[in-house]
């Protein structure tokens, strides 16, 4: 089993995602609150090494805390209090319906979408953190392995979920969030990876009715962003990794052939047209999907990757990284002001916990030597 | 050009059918499994190929496939003007005269003939032609001059009013296409000269309308309808064509249910005229027996119609067989009539056969109904009796078992059928080469062979043992009517007979088996190297009845049974007619006295053995030698009348009772309402004769090879989409 892990571990992390890893590392820019110590900021105090607060002393507490220069300056006993590090708790929810299978070899979806997911998974895990993940496919859900743990055969069960399990029907997006959310630790990283063109699609009954079979799906839609919305708000930080295949950005059809669209999650009937009159519909339509993602993550603060299947990998991953950990703008043009404003605002503080991470992550990486890990 | 099938042209409509395939129909769509499809489908709006022509290049092929062969069905052609300058250039004008027995319809006024007008006729014709033509002659009757075109057209015209002179036409039926192919060689072949035909002749089918505008080797051919007021080569109307009387058919048979010596004449009386109800005229037809008339008849005969007639004459004795004649007489004189020729019909009557028709019964059973050769045997038996006690009969019956006939070939030989005129194999085993090998030896002496099928007919044995007999080799028995995809029989009727069989002549074309059907039938192995005549067929074609001539004798082949196991051919009413015809035909060269009639012109044989002296009816005598065969042929039967064939010398020992036959009129020739015809454009001084030159040849070519560009482009497109597909 675990050669089988293994092995399966090696098909889905291509070799040079692999180097990149090396020497990086997964952090967030707010804290977090884990069970354990871990590495990243915590959001109560604890036995960091960052000053928090002082606050007086009270029968009971540790006299190793006592700081001796507060209870000078203010007569009376002080404790002084530390950051705490808590262990991260990363949660993927991963998308095995059958659109995820387009494309073939270095381009299909299923490839980038696992890349990512076990790359972001292996940081994690090599680094102390719990990793948990769930799928959805084919109409049903696969929560086994949802509870984050810091087990290394994680990585083996997600390896052979995301290469053996075959990718068709739908993910039922909706019920998947409902099921996670209930179960997901304090200010988790939740990724969720899909393509996200069609997650609510109509049911058996809607496809029946001609008339307008996107507005259900629509109203479906808002309903999954509005989870999604729900997570945030309960303090989790939301990552929506969008994997598209270049065909799905900019489809390659030409001329007047005549072509017969399927659903590959077959809840929504084939149609046929020209090539030219379908691409042009679907451009259109597309762009202004798109744009109305990217609204909607930005409104809520979550944030959205898009990878496409043909450039390489370790951008992408390099990119969301940045993005976790505070280092890169929002990419989004409409929310630069707000962002900046914000940067401003906080200009001191941020500076004061970049010097105190920096000096804080330096010390943690020379502390602690990289998970061997099954790799 | 023109079209000689113009409708056909209706079938360019079906050009919209590759118009509307191109535009309704599809390539087949390229599947693609892909995850916008939400982003391409609005509001159940589904996007359908767009309507509009694909493929033109193989659109355009194939209209034009169509369009070519519905042009070349429709039979374009081109007409051919030959120019005739006949009264410009000089050329030979070959004279075809028409000699047959319609040419002597004469004249109400003046008494005179077609055929004597033909003489002015051809005299106008020498008179227009230019210096320098020659004149030729060449008659439809064989018998008329032939001369090579010559410069002097006296010697055509003289030879042409001495045979005028000589007396009326014979009263032979000959069609005038018939003779283009020897008017054609009239003269030298290539000696340049430029030839013309001219037809004189009535209008009537076998006259002027059956001529075609050119012959087959492109000499044209210019129809001069010779009629009453005719001037030089002009053609006229109808108006002033005289109609006349005649009789159609006439025949006889015993009526002993009467008087053992009576018999009923039935004649069919028919007006030739343009048709009219309402005038109707009196008509007697008198019965002349052995010269004197015995009986008259008077009716009522509406123009153009038939009236039919029946007389019962019982003759005084039968010591011998009388001599009959009926004929139209206006008070007690031959009627004067337009064309007299078909006013008399010539019978003998009460003539004695005596066949001696010996039955082998292949299936008999105890039960009348189930026999084989029960139904056939009473329909022969009302002319069976000796002549003593029944002077009417006519044949003589004898039944014999298949192993009984064996016996006896076995003790005697071929001998064993001598006095056998008439062997009848009645759905018999094939029979054992001994017998097989005697009956072919009296077969071919004179014996008649009419063999019938049934279950115990092996079509493997028949045709190794009697195969040189047969009409037709034996195929294999089936059940009539089947036809791929039809689970059930649905029989087969009979069509109308063949009544220029002579077997069959002078009956009604149903042969009164109207309604017949059989339920299984031989089929035969068509062999067109085979000399056979078909007398009857089932509707799907297949023949019913044929015959066939061997040696001296004639063999007889139904393919079907003649009892009810396989047909329902025993009850019907014609029967009977047709095994008295059938027998009597097989009969007639092995019979000692065979009275049948001919039409003129017809060669009448036997294969009795001589000497034999024809008697013709105006007393001349011609001594017959047999041909290389054996078998006796006159040929000079253009004398209408009795004729009687003497064997021996009469009143020596070895005198044998006489042959008697009678020559009648062919009744086709007393058709003389004129026809339409397509005369001849006469522009100032030339005459054009126009024939229609095919175009539609080429056509044909062209659409073939429109098909196969039309198959090498699909092909290609196919290839290149399938390609597209895969890339």
């Amino acid at each position: 089993m675990h050669s089988d892990s293994g092995n399966a571990l090696a098909a889905v992390l291509p070799p040079a995602l692999r180097d990149l890893l090396r020497g990086r590392a997964l952090t967030l820019a707010r804290p977090v609150w884990g069970q354990r110590a871990g590495r990243h900021l915590s959001a109560r105090a604890g036995l960091g090494h960052l000053f928090r607060a002082h606050r007086p002393y009270v029968p009971g507490d540790d006299p190793r805390l006592l700081d001796w220069r507060a209870m000078a300056r203010r007569d009376r006993p002080m404790l002084r209090q530390t950051e705490g590090e808590d262990e991260l708790s990363l949660c993927a929810l991963i998308d095995l319906s059958g659109t995820m299978a387009y494309g073939e070899g270095e381009t299909s979806k299923r490839r980038a979408s696992a890349a990512m997911v076990a790359a972001l998974a292996h940081l994690a895990l090599r680094q102390g953190d719990r990793f948990g993940f769930a799928t959805g496919g084919d109409g049903t859900l696969g929560l086994a392995h949802l509870r984050p743990n810091a087990s290394a055969s994680r990585l083996g069960a997600l390896a052979v979920a995301l290469s053996e399990q075959e990718l068709r029907g739908l993910c039922p997006w909706r019920e998947l969030v409902a099921a996670a959310a209930p179960r997901l630790p304090r200010r988790a990283l939740v990724l969720a990876v899909s393509d996200f063109l069609d997650p609510c699609p109509p049911t058996s009954a809607e496809t029946v009715r001609d008339a307008s079979p996107d507005g259900a799906s629509v109203s479906a839609e808002q309903e999954l962003w509005g989870a999604f919305a729900g997570l945030r708000a309960r303090g989790h930080d939301v990552v929506l990794l969008q994997v598209l295949h270049p065909d799905e950005v900019d489809p390659p059809w030409t001329g007047d052939e005549f072509l017969r669209i399927v659903d590959p999650k077959g809840h929504r009937r084939s149609l046929t047209g020209t090539a030219n009159a379908l691409k042009q519909r679907y451009r259109a339509r597309f762009a202004a999907h798109q744009r109305a993602l990217t609204r909607h993550c930005e409104a809520n603060g979550i944030h959205l990757l898009r990878v496409h299947s043909d450039e390489p990998l370790e951008d992408a991953l390099i990119e969301l990284l940045a993005r976790l950990g505070g280092l890169t703008p929002s990419p989004s043009p409409s929310s630069t002001a707000a962002r900046t404003k914000k940067t401003k605002k906080t200009k001191k503080t941020k500076k004061t916990e970049k010097t105190e991470k920096t000096e804080k992550t330096e010390k943690a990486e020379k502390a602690k030597a990289p998970s061997g890990g099954p790799l | 050009m023109s079209l000689l099938a113009p409708l056909l042209l209706l079938g360019l409509i079906g050009l919209g059918l590759p118009l509307l395939a191109h535009l309704r129909g599809h390539q087949e769509p390229r599947t693609i499994a892909f995850a916008g499809h939400r982003f391409l489908a609005a509001k159940g709006e589904v996007l359908s190929q767009r309507r509009h022509l694909r493929d033109r290049l193989l659109l355009a092929l194939r209209l034009l496939l169509l369009a070519l062969l519905v042009l070349a069905l429709s039979r374009p052609a081109s007409r051919h003007e030959a120019a005739l300058a006949v009264l410009g250039e000089p050329h030979d004008a070959l004279l075809v005269v028409d000699g047959s027995r319609s040419m002597e319809l004469r004249s109400e006024a003046d008494g005179r003939s077609l055929f004597t007008a033909t003489s002015a006729a051809a005299a106008a014709i020498a008179e227009a032609l230019p210096p320098g033509s020659r004149l030729g002659l060449i008659g439809s009757d064989p018998a008329l001059p032939r001369l090579d075109p010559s410069a002097d057209p006296r010697a055509a015209l003289g030879a042409l009013q001495a045979r005028i002179d000589a007396g009326p036409p014979r009263p032979g039926s000959w069609r005038l296409r018939d003779r283009l192919a020897a008017a054609s060689a009239l003269g030298q072949a290539d000696d340049g000269r430029t030839k013309v035909i001219y037809a004189l002749s009535d209008r009537t089918a076998g006259g002027l309308a059956s001529l075609p505008s050119t012959t087959a080797d492109g000499l044209a051919v210019l129809p001069i309808a010779v009629a009453f007021d005719a001037a030089t080569g002009t053609l006229e109307g109808t108006r002033g064509h005289p109609a006349h009387l005649g009789i159609a058919s006439a025949s006889w048979e015993p009526a002993p249910q009467l008087d053992p010596r009576a018999m009923r004449i039935r004649a069919e009386i028919r007006s030739y005229a343009a048709a009219d109800e309402d005038h109707r005229r009196p008509v007697s037809v008198a019965l002349r027996v052995s010269g004197e008339v015995v009986t008259q008849v008077e009716l009522e005969i509406a123009d153009g119609a038939t009236a039919p007639l029946e007389i019962t004459y019982t003759a005084a004795d039968l010591r011998g067989p009388l001599a009959a004649t009926l004929e139209l007489v206006a008070d007690g004189e031959p009627l004067v009539d337009p064309l007299p020729s078909d006013d008399r019909r010539h019978l003998w009557l009460a003539a004695d056969l005596r066949l001696t028709v010996t039955l082998v019964n292949g299936e008999p059973s105890e039960r009348r109904s189930h026999d084989e050769v029960f139904f056939l045997a009473t329909a022969l038996a009302d002319q069976t009796g000796d002549a003593a006690s029944s002077p009417a009969g006519r044949i003589a019956l004898r039944n014999l078992a298949p192993d009984q006939l064996e016996a006896q070939v076995r003790a005697h030989g071929a001998e064993a059928l001598a006095e056998t005129d008439v062997l009848v194999l009645a759905n018999t085993a094939a029979p054992a080469e001994n017998v097989a090998a005697a009956i072919r030896e009296r077969v071919d002496a004179g014996m008649g062979l009419w063999l019938t099928v049934g279950e115990r007919i092996d079509a493997e044995a028949y045709n190794q043992r009697l195969g040189e007999l047969l009409p037709l080799l034996l195929r294999e028995p089936v059940l009539a009517g089947t036809a791929p995809g039809r689970s059930t029989a649905a029989g087969e009727g009979f069509a109308p007979a063949n009544l220029d069989h002579p077997a069959l002549r002078g009956e009604r074309s149903d042969l009164g088996l109207l309604g017949a059907r059989a339920r299984r039938i031989f089929l035969l192995e068509p062999d067109p190297n085979r000399p056979h005549e078909v007398a009857l067929t089932y509707h799907s074609g297949a023949p019913t009845l044929l015959t066939r001539d061997y040696g001296r004798g004639r063999v007889a082949l139904l393919t079907t049974s003649v009892d009810r196991d396989w047909s329902d051919l025993p009850l019907r009413p014609g029967f009977v007619p047709l095994a008295l015809r059938t027998v009597t035909y097989l009969g007639d060269r092995a019979s000692q006295s065979g009275a049948h009639s001919l039409l003129v012109g017809e060669v009448w044989s036997t294969g009795l053995p001589g000497p034999l002296t024809v008697v013709t009816p105006s007393g001349r005598r011609i001594a017959l030698s047999p041909d290389d065969d054996g078998v006796h042929r006159l040929t000079d039967t253009y004398e209408l009348g009795h004729y009687r064939v003497e064997r021996g010398r009469p009143g020596t020992p070895g005198a044998q009772a006489p042959l008697l036959f009678t020559v009648n009129v062919d009744p086709a020739e007393s058709e003389t309402l004129p026809q339409d015809i397509t005369p001849p454009t006469i522009a100032g001084d030339r005459v054009f004769a126009a024939a229609h030159m095919p175009r539609w040849r080429p056509l044909f070519g062209l659409a073939a090879l429109a098909l196969l560009i039309e198959s090498l482009l699909r092909a290609r497109f196919r290839r290149r989409r399938r390609d597209g597909l895969s890339g």
